[in-house]
């Protein structure tokens, strides 16, 4: 029992340290500086300790720094505790989904069964859009809250649009769930080690779809209608300042790791590597005894796992910095009339192979 | 001439689609990113060649301007090490923003002397508004636009320049001189 607990303790450790440890801030200059490789410029390399600059990296550090420091400012006629809340209900939820999201198989460790997900439940695929869907009362209060205009429109819009998108969502996850039989997120995971039944080719349209709802639900370019810096200023966070504006940054990162995790165990495999089985993968390091063989296998999984992850997180920056901002309106437009009727065609297109498959 | 951009461009169908699209736009900054991420190793060794990047290191390194360029207008010091200036007043009255401010003084008039010279020659930086009239009124070649820009004081008063700060050798100033010469043709070379 307290060999249960400890697994566990470690397990939500290693996915604090990896989300909000290292991929939240490490994100952040990713993004400057992929997005100033793409555009041919420098990017951040300014923040030096001792005149070491280490590409840049330092600039974590400084924007850290920066915000514990700087002024937490709540404007006049705004709702103190709201203002105050927002945040934390943006943030919660977006490391919240971890706790479902499994980065690596089952393994036998000295007798003990180790199964890399922190809590196994039968439903994760819904946990993850119950908890997913709460951010949004985070947003909207945060921009009700505010007392400014910008700020209401841009959580007006950001209500409109995850609420839009999740239904689309939805949608086309139940593509996945018809073709795996399960909603167990740990059971998609598994039922994904052969390569030709990776869900991107079971169901590619249902990928581009969930892509382009999930992207609208982070509210990333091109689908940033709610924070839209030339029309809203910053949207929902105008009125943010100090950790308080860090924690809706955090959590927009944090849900690019989510997304990419989902999509990896929905689409892409999991943490299983191409042409390679998990029995295979046992065999080949089978010089080292079974409990070695079983933590090396562990280990390439989990490395599996968090570079395709990193792949897709790659995926979301490149489309950030490409393509431009939808117009509001057609937002809406490619929301109801494109990809709902479109998912609702995945599905019956999913049921009909099935059938006739079987 | 009135410009029309033709809103309703028909795109075909294979553009419609739009998913190819964008994905022809995602090859191009990949392409940018990858190459670039490549040339980015010898700017971590200190080198800054084989890059595409035109990023320019600001306090470093600072950009060639055109002859064109106006910057700070600055005051020819001439071989005889006297100002040009004879401290007529021209770029004084010409000056729209009124932030040259000349006190003259005269000589006593003998043979080779200059009869008129600047006691005091003033250019507020801080008023100035680098239109380059000055430059363009001063019938003796004795005020230029210079080509720097970065004139920072934490005192708006340390802004005002006396005619030490503002005196540069002749030497420096020979290609605005002949960009001047051609540009304003009016000494008739």
């Amino acid at each position: 029992m307290w060999i249960d607990l400890a697994i566990t303790m470690v397990k939500i450790i290693f996915i604090l340290t990896v989300t909000v440890g290292f991929f939240a801030p490490v994100l952040t200059w990713v993004e400057r500086k992929q997005s100033a490789m793409m555009q041919d410029r420098v990017g951040a390399n300014r923040a030096d300790i001792f005149g070491f600059t280490a590409l840049g990296l330092f600039h974590i550090i400084a924007d850290a720094l920066k915000m514990f420091t700087k002024e937490d400012f709540i404007p006049q006629g705004a709702n103190r505790a709201l203002h105050t809340l927002a945040p934390i209900i943006a943030l919660i939820p977006a490391i919240l989904t971890f706790a479902v999201v499994p980065f690596g198989g089952q393994y036998t460790l000295w007798g003990k069964e180790v199964n890399l997900v922190i809590s196994d439940l039968d439903v994760g695929l819904l946990f993850v859009f119950a908890i997913a869907s709460i951010a949004t009362y985070g947003y909207v209060v945060a921009g009700w809250s505010s007392n400014n205009n910008w700020s209401l429109l841009g959580a007006m819009r950001t209500a409109s649009q995850m609420i839009s998108y999740e239904v689309t969502m939805g949608l086309t996850v139940i593509g996945v769930l018809m073709v795996y039989g399960s909603m167990q997120l740990t059971q998609i995971g598994a039922a994904q080690e052969d390569f030709w039944r990776w869900g991107f080719f079971l169901q590619p349209v249902g990928f581009v779809m969930f892509f382009a709802a999930s992207i609208a639900e982070n509210k990333r370019v091109p689908f940033d209608a709610p924070e839209a810096e030339s029309e809203l200023v910053a949207g929902y966070f105008t009125e943010y300042s100090g950790l308080k504006f860090g924690m809706f940054f955090m959590a927009e990162f944090i849900e690019m790791v989510t997304i990419g995790a989902i999509m990896t165990i929905l689409f892409f495999g999991a943490w299983h590597l191409p042409f390679l089985t998990t029995a295979d993968l046992l065999s080949m390091f089978d010089f080292l005894g079974d409990n070695g063989a079983n933590l090396v296998v562990m280990l390439i999984h989990v490395g599996v796992f968090f570079g395709k992850v990193t792949f897709f997180i790659f995926v979301q920056m490149v489309i950030r910095w490409t393509l431009p901002r939808f117009r509001y309106d057609q937002i809406m437009k490619l929301g109801w009339k494109i990809l709902l009727p479109l998912s609702l065609a995945n599905i019956v297109v999913t049921g009909i192979i099935i059938l006739a498959l079987n | 001439m009135a410009y029309y951009v033709d809103r309703n461009v028909k795109m075909t169908w294979w553009e419609r689609t739009y998913i190819p699209e964008i994905l022809r736009g995602m090859m191009i900054t990949s392409r940018h990113f990858f190459r670039n991420i490549f040339g980015f190793v010898p700017f971590f060794l200190g080198k800054k060649k084989d890059r595409e990047i035109f990023t320019v290191y600001y306090p470093e390194e600072t950009m060639q301007f055109p002859i064109a360029y106006r910057g700070r207008p600055v005051l020819a010091l001439n071989e005889d090490n006297r100002p040009n200036c004879v401290a007529c007043g021209l770029c004084e009255i010409a000056c729209p923003a009124y932030c040259i401010d000349i006190i003259p003084g005269e000589n006593s008039g003998k043979q080779n002397e200059v009869e008129r010279y600047p006691v005091k020659f003033t250019i507020d930086y801080a008023v100035c508004i680098f239109c380059g009239f000055c430059e363009e009124a001063c019938p003796e070649e004795a005020i230029f636009m210079s080509d720097q820009y970065d004139i920072t004081m934490l005192d708006r008063k340390k802004m005002k320049y006396d005619m030490e700060q503002l005196l540069v050798p002749v030497s420096e100033l020979k290609d605005r001189m002949d960009f001047c010469r051609k540009m304003y043709g009016k000494w008739n070379y």
